[in-house]
């Protein structure tokens, strides 16, 4: 729900002209995290799977902005100016969230008398674990256990815990446990709460809903893959990882990987690698020691 | 009715809409933030007393009258004076202008230059400086004329500043800071201060035991009295006293960096007209009473008057003439002088200046003669044991040096010079070449003033920039200072802080900072409430860069204490013509004795007298400081000595009988008893009490939040770091040209915060941004002072910076100053007719000059411009067609902030100077580093995904994750109560604060945040249950997290990683070179060496001692084992082209040509030839071997010592490993035979 959600986000900014007292690259992170619109967004491709070369009315939303200062007085540019354009899969997937009393959205950033700022923005698919202006939700609660009679927690206080710790605001839901009770170890958590606030992109239900969803995909990916996959263990997976420990000798590092507990020495024992021929495991690499004698013992 | 007056009240909270109206509309009348202000002002007030419009003579007239008149004779210089013309001169008056336009600039309207121009322009903000001077040849009338002494920079804000008394609306349309301080100069750009520096306190006899004394000659001991005597202009001469072994006292003084020794007797006896018996008396006290019986100081006085008899010289005009013998050539003065003129002046220049220095009366050389006396008597007690020594390293025996008396000080040697040494040369060079010309002849009269003075080096005020701008003193006498450099710095604009505590240092001086000992740099209880206990810096400067206390004042002017002595004649203090009998105390105004009074009287007058003070209205100035120090065993001299004049420090402190405001100086305090809160008054004793404890704190201690709960070197490190800070350097950035300057681009006001932070007006220039932070050991990236930041937080903008760079591109050549401005060589733009690559015109517009807003990568250009001559109608023209390019060498990303297009003064000259502002991006990347407000530093090292923190309940994940270990040994617990009363705010959105002192056993500030955390519904230790972000499972402990102000430091890894494979190297030695910019090396020390040796990691070691550095193939003779003795043979028949085939050894080999009987067919070996076309034979057994380049070098430097180094590098030099061969005596023996020796 924090990560994984696919919503849409402006992405790209040209700008075309900018007198405004803010810096281009500044702007372009203002915009990037106006929230958007992202009920659909699911019909939508990503940029990198769409078979465009940038950008198209597929996989992307193109909004544009366009503001002069011509009074003097200064000006405020907010979310409202933002126009979608283009040929878009619905008439609101795009739309900058404008949720105030007033209905201007956010603001954008002001003008000083004559400035002007014009500006074209294209905004993609993309998930909040690449960028958090995608992420649809500000914050969720969780929680279980509200009297903690599992025990997962030691709550540290002073004089009373009881002074101290407020209760749970879903205290109430569970029964409290009683004076002397015995302490359950085999009970598992089984309620939890969770509070979601979203962004604006999504209701929060439609968070709840396309959370489970993403949840659920990832779920069947993992059982597909495990029941696939017999010998070729990471089949769909092809990214960077770490060599598999005793693998046998042909898994592409070349005559079979030691264990990884060896020395480079070889033949473990207490034998050192200047061939051990000495007593022990006394003896220099010279053999000898200068001083007259066999090795070590003289000593 | 008139709208209301600016309010300048403020308290502890947020008051945003306040600020925001007085940031949209900045205030007309005046502005909201006087502190800020008051900070600064001693420097101001200090360059106003130069040039003061009030009437009064300033610093600058005072100084005219010491210089005096100047006399001159005119024909030959060895000719007696008789007959000779004589042309006196003075200075009549100085004068400072505003800043203006130069006359002929002939296009500008506005005539004034204001500093933000200055700046932009990377000039000098600076105004003309004349001077009306009246010469008098022979007895003729005095005749008046007018010399410009060029362009002296003026201080902003000062009187002479287009910006005094600007209100912040007025100050924001000339493209300032609202709040706009002042106090600086403005030289080439860049913003220069003075900075304050501490000196003996003026006009005090300070008792002093240095063993360097004793090297003065023979017979001197350690004991002296050192006065620092000063003049109306500020200008300061300090005499000495020493005590020799035999009882005598000796009067030194340094005149033109020498040394002058001048027995004590003779001094006073040139001062009044006196006789043995009167000086006795004075010394010791009047016949009869218990004094005399004190025959330590008896047989002493005795001798003192004894020795003087050798000089016969009985009456003053005997004794003034024999001081202006001896004195004429050392003084300079003018040959028609008599000696006892000699000596007058002798006493007027040097004796205790500070009682009269010009026309000095016979009642002022009485004044100087008592208190010659006065410091005799004190010397005496000193080597009796009597009184203690002064500490000179103590505040209570100081005062501060401010910049603008500096300046007027080197501004009137430099116009003492220009009439005296420059007039001179100049007269003597105009005689020598015009040999008929006397000063009566007309040819004269035409050239006097102008063409002679052309000739001196009148440009008094480029002398002075050249100070501001190195802070080196140029001085023949020294200006009675101890340092020659260092004296000014630049005021960087960091971010705000760091700007405001530039105004408030105090150096103690550069000397004290090679001392090996370290009894300067203590913190000694006197400095309480004058110099800040905490922001001192740790390292070189510590404890001789201090800071004042946040309250503590600078007088920059001296009261009027004109009435004091009457006062207390009237509290019962003996006039000073009476002898002092018994064992009375001095009274002292301002080192002038006043009068004489009882030891157990003196106390009830000083009582008193601060009494009448501070209720007013008596002639009792509020800033009198009245220094009694009480008789006592042992201790320091008694007296009661007050101070009216400028230079002090005060401190307002609360006087309980009136609970009115009094003015405590640093002499007067530690006699006095100034409780510091309520509680530790201490009836019948305590006088004062504080205005509150947070006064003894300096501007940026102040905000340290809670620095009473820290441990006290986390509160200085913390200053360090509010220091370094990226902040907001000021508002007005679009006229500022700083060579480098950091932003923040989040920047938020801390939710814990002092009310001086509003007071100060902080909060128009953010500093940090409030961060929720965990103490929490996750990950592990989070351990030794690193810390993970949230990447969420950081992809929403959590300590984004920007860096500004001003490059400044100039075509004319700085070196080359004789040429005239006319002679313009170089133009910016393309040339015409010159083929310009695509790429290029894209980066740069039709004007040869970059575009605003364009991205500049390494090796893009940023301007073209073109050589250009005159033609025949004098029209510029190219006549190369070649274009040329500055490159932009940096490897970071830029954007084009601004182009500024600098004209000249004149306004005639084409474009010469541009200067380019860049902006750097700087986004907080791992390696980068953070700091909270309690110097508790760490470096970012991951930026871990927000999906990964922990989180509490509600959701809540920590932008920051410090680990727990960060505090135990550092106890920092300000942090903890921050973090406390931050969450607590964010909870109640109110501002919390933080001013130190605040809570006691008591009344716990745990309970106070506690108590407010657990009505938000929030555990009462701020504690939370957490939740792994990675399983998902809750932590078994709950963690503490809270909401701290977090800082950016401005040291960054982009501008400190270094890599380097292969690069420059050093090319005497083959191994790298250094420093990052150049792409050099990290040096790998003998210590590094010795971590890889004792590792084992045999390799590592040879990669980089060798592989990587000075790694070298050699040739070396086998034989004779030298490096250097090898040469290649060169072939007579190939060219040189021809790569090394063989290489040889000289050493080894034969010269044909001198081997006798030469057989050619029973030579051994090959002929070969060297370069001189020589045949050698033999040397045949050379080698190639793998060195250190420096091994190479050092055998050729041995080799020119005449030390041969020779290698064993054949086998049979090999070390001999395995037995030991047999030897004929066995071990056991030789121990037996040496037991038995």
């Amino acid at each position: 729900m924090l990560a994984e959600i696919p919503t849409m986000a402006i992405d790209l900014v040209q700008i075309e002209d900018n007198s405004t007292v803010l810096a281009d690259e500044f702007i372009a992170h203002r915009l990037g995290m106006l929230p958007l619109n992202a009920e659909g967004v699911e019909n939508l491709f990503y940029s990198r799977d769409c078979d465009c070369d940038e950008y198209c009315d597929r996989c992307s939303v193109i909004l544009s902005l366009h503001a002069k200062c011509t009074g003097d007085e200064n000006m405020h540019v907010s979310a409202r100016d933002l126009v979608p354009s283009g040929e878009r899969i619905s008439q609101t997937l795009g739309n900058p969230i404008i949720s105030d009393p007033d209905g201007l959205g956010p603001l954008i950033l002001k003008l000083r008398p004559g400035q002007e700022i014009k500006l074209k923005c294209i905004a993609k698919k993309g998930i909040a674990k690449e960028h958090a202006k995608w992420a649809p939700s500000a914050a969720i609660g969780f929680e279980y256990d509200p009297h903690n009679k599992l025990h997962h927690l030691d709550l540290w206080y002073e004089q009373d815990a009881k002074k101290e710790w407020p209760p749970s605001e879903y205290a109430d839901w569970e029964e409290p446990p009683q004076e002397g009770e015995p302490f359950d170890y085999d009970a598992v958590p089984n309620r939890f709460y969770f509070n979601v606030e979203t962004a604006g992109a999504l209701p929060p239900d439609a968070i709840i809903t396309e959370g489970i969803k993403v949840l659920q995909i990832k779920l069947a990916q993992m059982v597909k893959d495990l029941s696939e996959g017999d010998g070729d263990g990471n089949g769909a997976y092809d990214g960077p990882r770490s060599p598999e420990f005793g693998g046998g000798g042909a898994d592409g590092w070349g005559g079979g990987q030691d264990p990884g507990f060896t020395t480079p020495y070889g033949n473990g024992g207490n034998q050192s690698a200047w061939g051990g021929a000495g007593a022990g495991g006394g003896t220099t690499p010279y053999g000898t020691t200068p001083y007259g004698g066999a090795g070590g013992s003289s000593w | 009715m008139a709208p209301a007056r600016t309010d300048t009240k403020w308290d502890h909270s947020y008051n945003v809409t306040r600020r925001q109206k007085l940031f949209q509309n900045p205030p007309t009348d005046r502005t909201a933030y006087p502190a800020l202000q008051l900070a600064v002002d001693p420097h101001i007030e200090a360059f106003n007393a130069l040039f003061p419009r009030d009437g009064k003579p300033g610093l600058i007239d005072h100084a005219l009258e010491e210089i005096g008149t100047k006399t001159y004779f005119d024909g030959d210089e060895r000719a007696p004076v008789a007959g000779r013309n004589k042309l006196t001169i003075r200075y009549k008056s100085v004068t400072l202008q505003k800043s203006q336009v130069p006359p002929n600039n002939k296009f500008a309207k506005n005539r004034e230059i204001f500093p933000a121009e200055c700046r932009e322009r990377h000039v000098s903000y600076r105004g003309k400086l004349s001077a009306v001077m009246e010469y008098q040849i022979n007895n003729d009338d005095p005749k008046e004329f007018v010399r410009e002494l060029g362009q002296l920079p003026i201080m902003v804000k000062s009187n002479r500043c287009h910006l005094e008394n600007n209100s912040p609306a007025l100050l924001v349309s000339r493209k300032e800071e609202s709040e706009e301080l002042g106090g600086y100069f403005i030289v080439n750009g860049i913003e220069k201060i003075i900075r304050l520096l501490l000196m003996n306190r003026r006009n005090f006899p300070l008792a002093i035991i240095r063993p360097s004394f004793t090297g003065r000659g023979p017979a001197y001991t350690p004991y002296g009295i050192i006065v620092r005597s000063v003049r109306p202009d500020e200008t300061s001469q300090t005499n000495v006293l020493h005590y020799l072994n035999d009882g005598n006292v000796t009067f030194r003084f340094s005149w033109r960096k020498n040394e002058y020794l001048v027995p004590v007797m003779m001094i006073l006896k040139a001062l009044v007209e006196t006789n043995d018996r009167e000086i006795f008396e004075a010394l010791v006290g009047p016949p009869g009473s218990k004094a005399v019986d004190n025959t330590y100081l008896t047989d002493r006085v005795e001798l003192l008057l004894r020795t003087y008899k050798t000089y016969g010289l009985y009456t003053r005009s005997q004794t003034r003439s024999f001081l202006g013998q001896k004195f004429r050539v050392v003084l300079g003065v003018p040959e028609t002088m008599s000696d006892y003129e000699v000596g007058t002046e002798f006493l007027r220049k040097i004796v205790l200046v500070h009682l009269g220095c010009v026309n000095v009366t016979e009642e002022q050389d009485a004044d100087k003669s008592k208190l010659l006396i006065f410091m005799c008597r004190k010397l005496y007690s000193l080597v009796a044991g009597d009184c203690a020594v002064d500490n000179p390293d103590a505040v209570q025996n100081q005062e501060v040096l401010l910049g603008g008396f500096l300046y007027g000080q080197i501004l009137k040697e430099r116009l003492d010079e220009l009439l005296s040494v420059g007039l001179r040369m100049a007269l003597r060079d105009y005689f020598r070449r015009n040999l008929s010309v006397t000063f009566t002849s007309a040819t004269f009269a035409k050239d006097f003033p102008i063409a002679i003075f052309r000739r001196t080096n009148e440009n008094i005020a480029n002398m002075l920039e050249y100070f501001l701008s190195t802070g080196n003193l140029v001085s023949q006498t020294g200006l009675d200072l101890q340092q020659v450099s260092g004296f000014t710095v630049v005021a960087e604009k960091l971010n705000f802080l760091r700007f405001i505590s530039h105004f408030r240092m105090i150096h103690r001086g550069s000397f004290f900072a090679q001392l090996k000992t370290t009894t300067v740099r203590k913190l000694l209880p006197e400095s309480w409430g004058f110099l800040c206990p905490v922001h001192t810096p740790d390292g070189s400067p510590c404890g001789l860069l201090n800071h004042m206390a946040h309250k503590c004042k600078i007088m920059t002017k001296g009261v009027d204490a004109s009435a004091v002595p009457e006062v207390t004649y009237a509290l019962g203090v003996a006039d000073a013509s009476t002898a002092p009998s018994g064992d009375d105390v001095v009274v002292m105004l301002d080192g002038k004795l006043i009068g004489w009074c009882a030891p157990e009287q003196c106390r009830s007058v000083a009582e008193n007298l601060r009494y009448l003070k501070v209720e007013g209205g008596h002639g009792v100035p509020v800033q009198l400081e009245i220094g009694y120090v009480p008789a006592s065993r042992g201790g320091s001299y008694p007296g009661l000595y007050m101070f009216s004049q400028a230079s002090r420090m005060v401190r307002p402190v609360k006087y309980l009988p009136l609970g009115k405001e009094d003015f405590v100086g640093p002499l007067e305090q530690p006699y006095m008893s100034i409780a510091c809160v309520e509680s530790d008054i201490i009836p019948g004793d305590s006088t004062h009490i504080e205005f509150d404890p947070t006064n003894m704190l300096s501007i940026l201690a102040n905000m340290t939040p809670f620095s009473d709960f820290n441990q006290s070197p986390r509160n200085m490190y913390q200053c360090q770091m509010g220091k370094q800070t990226m902040g907001t350097p000021a508002t007005a950035l679009r006229h500022r040209t700083d060579n480098k300057m950091y932003r923040i681009q989040t920047g938020q006001t801390p939710i814990v915060r002092a009310p001086l932070h509003n007071t100060y007006g902080f909060d128009n220039f953010p500093n940090g941004m409030n961060a929720i932070v965990a103490v929490i050991s996750y990950t592990g990236y989070d351990m030794d002072d690193a810390m993970i930041i949230n990447k969420s937080a950081h992809e929403r903008g959590f300590g984004h910076g920007t860096i500004y760079k001003t490059k400044k591109v100039s075509l004319k050549d700085d070196s080359n100053r004789s040429r005239s401005a006319k002679s313009i060589e170089k133009m910016f733009g393309f040339a015409p007719n010159s083929t310009i690559k695509a790429s290029v015109q894209e980066q740069l517009d039709a004007d040869g000059l970059p575009f605003v807003g364009r991205l500049v990568r390494e090796g893009d250009v940023l301007c073209a411009w073109h050589t250009v001559g005159a033609d025949y109608h004098g029209q510029l023209i190219n006549r190369d067609g070649i274009t040329h390019f500055e490159k932009y060498k940096e490897a970071e990303d830029a954007f084009v902030e601004e182009v500024r297009v600098i004209g000249s003064d004149t306004g005639t000259e084409p474009l010469q100077t541009i200067s380019i502002k860049l902006r750097i991006p700087r986004s907080p990347v791992i390696g980068d580093k953070f700091s909270s407000r309690h110097g508790q530093k760490g470096v970012c090292s991951q930026k871990w995904p927000a999906v990964d923190m922990p989180f509490t309940e509600s959701g809540m994940q920590p932008d920051v994750i410090i680990n727990p270990h960060a505090f135990p040994s550092r106890m920092t617990i300000g942090m903890f109560v921050e973090s406390l009363a931050g969450k607590a705010g964010a909870l109640h959105g109110v501002a919390q604060d933080c001013t130190p002192f605040k809570f006691s056993e008591e009344n716990t500030a745990a309970d106070y945040f506690g108590h407010q955390l657990l009505k938000a519904g929030y555990n009462y230790h701020g504690n939370e249950p957490m939740y792994s972000g990675i399983t998902g499972e809750e932590f078994a402990v709950d963690i503490y997290i809270g909401a701290v102000y977090y800082q950016r430091l401005r040291h960054m890894v982009n501008d400190k990683y270094q890599a380097r494979t292969t690069g420059p190297v050093v090319p005497t030695t083959g191994q790298p070179i250094k420093g990052r910019k150049k792409g050099g090396g990290i040096r790998v020390g003998e210590m590094e060496r010795d971590a890889l040796l004792a590792h084992g990691t045999a390799f590592l070691l040879q990669d980089r001692l060798l592989n990587c550095s000075d790694y070298s193939k050699s040739w070396i003779c086998r034989t004779c084992g030298s490096f250097l003795a090898v040469q290649p043979t060169v072939s007579p028949f190939i060219g040189k082209k021809k790569a090394v085939s063989t290489v040889r050894c000289r050493n080894c080999a034969k010269r044909l040509d001198e081997i006798e009987d030469l057989d050619l067919m029973k030579l051994e070996g090959e002929i070969w030839e060297d370069g001189q076309g020589a045949q050698l034979v033999g040397g045949e057994n050379t080698t190639q071997v793998v060195v250190p380049g420096v091994l190479k070098f050092l055998d050729a430097e041995l080799m020119a010592m005449g030390v041969k180094l020779k290698y064993k590098v054949d086998t049979k030099d090999t070390i001999h490993r395995g037995p030991l061969k047999p030897t004929a005596v066995r071990p056991s023996k030789i121990s037996a035979a040496f037991s038995a020796a």
